[in-house]
């Protein structure tokens, strides 16, 4: 039996050295992609096909101090994941050690997924036709090993382990690190399910760029829930009533009384 | 012979058929994209991703002649201008001839005041297709775009997209019904090819219509 996972991130550690997206790269075989520095530290602005994680800086100047927010950020790996929903070729699942994976096979590289993440993760690659993210190190993960990203940190910011074992480690971390920051908050837990990738941040989400409300798009709960199932409905009401159409205009004798009309009109022609 | 009356210009039976055809293209093709039971199908065209670029391409022959169809100043688009002048104009003897409609359709039949060109049903049938196509061509352009596209606005175009193409293709089920196999409003059925129907039919459903305009050509 497979346990649930949990990938815990632990920012008041990270030293933003980026070896993380590094090791991502690494062992995924990812190609490098040209950059261009954005901020005083950030050249990543975004994820891409080929880019699945990466670390995010922001400087914010408060009481003449500046605080330096730094999170290295990828896909959440949602327990009732958007992008799930969204797909229309059913490519996205889940597994039992709770990661959510795009079937490389059965991506069309149509995009939903991503338009209705609400962190924008999944990215398409429109040359292949194919959607790509972070998969969590999944081939790593089942062969007993850490994820890529969590085996290279350094300051052991990015912890990976057995989700109801790291639960305790996050909340303690967080009650340690309140004492002196306040605004210490657990991030992740309480939205869409409970997400895999959970986070201990020193500020609130929004000082790091993270939506501070994430939910599944009501757009695509309508979608899926309503248009759908409704849309089928008309299109098999309209056949059924086709269909009994049909049958009455037959029981009522139309169509021979039209056959019989036809023939009557063309004799008045002849005359 | 039969005696004829002239109903439809060739632009109006041209728009007619480049947005018949392509609907019927671009409803298989986007079903093929939107769900996984029907996407198999799609070999015919060479897969999934060829479609997807066949779906592109109909959509825009699709904008393409519902707007070419109502510029100039010939006969067809003067016709097609008309057609929508009517349409929008939905009065007291329109909805007198559409409440019959549940009757007609299953071959009963109630008196209802003299029709213009366009009878009651026909102008909620337009109605109905000029408002789904505005919708669901808007809706295509953002969902192809998506990326230039602000997210939410791209998420709303996904259910309205997929309404307007499953609620249209219920419409045109019962459209079909009533142009190939109800005995009495198929009759109609020629004047989408050729331009002409049997002008005791054009009288009997459009009177007004017939004595205002359609007398004046009628043919052996």
């Amino acid at each position: 039996m497979t346990t649930r996972k949990m990938v815990f991130i632990d920012t008041s550690l990270c030293t933003g050295c980026k070896a993380c997206s590094v090791a991502c790269k690494a062992w995924n075989d990812l190609p490098a992609e040209k950059t261009q520095l954005l901020t005083s530290y950030q050249a990543q602005g975004d994820f891409t096909p080929n880019t699945w994680t990466y670390v995010r800086f922001r400087e914010e100047y408060k009481d003449q101090k500046m605080h330096w927010n730094m999170i290295k950020v990828q896909c959440f790996h949602c327990a009732d994941p958007a992008c799930l929903k969204a797909c229309p070729s059913k490519a996205i699942y889940k597994t039992e050690s709770g990661y959510t994976l795009i079937d490389r096979e059965k991506c069309i590289g149509c995009g939903y997924c991503g338009q209705n993440c609400p962190w924008n993760v999944p990215k398409t690659d429109t040359k292949i036709n194919k959607t790509s993210k972070c998969t969590g190190c999944i081939d790593r993960v089942e062969n007993g090993l850490k994820p890529a990203c969590a085996q290279t940190c350094q300051p052991e910011a990015i912890k990976f382990g057995d989700y109801d074992k790291m639960m305790p480690i996050a909340e303690a971390r967080l009650a340690e690190l309140q004492l002196t920051n306040p605004k210490a908050n657990l991030y992740g837990n309480q939205w869409m399910g409970g997400t895999t990738y959970l986070y201990l941040l020193q500020d609130r989400p929004d000082a790091y760029g993270l939506h501070p409300n994430p939910s599944t798009p009501i757009a695509l709960t309508i979608w899926k829930d309503l248009v759908h199932p409704l849309g089928g409905i008309a299109i098999g009401a309209s056949a059924a009533a086709i269909a009994c159409g049909v049958i009455a205009n037959f029981v009522r004798g139309n169509y021979a009384n039209r056959a019989k009309n036809i023939a009557e009109s063309h004799d008045e022609g002849g005359h | 012979m039969q005696k004829l009356v002239y109903r439809f210009s060739k632009g109006e039976r041209f728009v007619h058929w480049v947005h018949g055809v392509a609907f019927l293209l671009l409803l298989f093709t986007g079903l093929g994209v939107l769900t996984i039971a029907i996407q198999p199908a799609m070999n015919i065209f060479g897969g999934i991703q060829v479609t997807r670029n066949i779906h592109r391409v109909v959509a825009v022959l699709f904008t393409i002649g519902m707007i070419i169809g109502f510029v100039g100043r010939g006969e067809g688009a003067r016709q097609m201008r008309r057609w929508f002048k009517d349409v929008i104009s939905f009065g007291k003897d329109d909805f007198a001839h559409a409440k019959n409609f549940g009757i007609e359709f299953f071959g009963g039949h109630k008196p209802f005041p003299p029709q213009g060109k366009f009878n009651g049903g026909e102008k909620l049938n337009s109605m109905i297709t000029i408002l789904g196509t505005l919708c669901i061509v808007i809706s295509g352009y953002i969902i192809w775009f998506a990326p230039s596209i602000p997210q939410w606005i791209v998420q709303w175009a996904y259910p309205i997209h997929s309404a307007c193409a499953l609620f249209m293709g219920a419409l045109l089920i019962a459209h079909l019904y009533l142009g190939l196999l109800h005995p009495d409003s198929n009759q109609a059925l020629k004047g989408i090819f050729n331009g002409w129907v049997p002008a005791k039919f054009a009288y009997e459903h459009y009177e007004k219509w017939y004595n205002e305009e359609a007398k004046e050509t009628i043919k052996e």
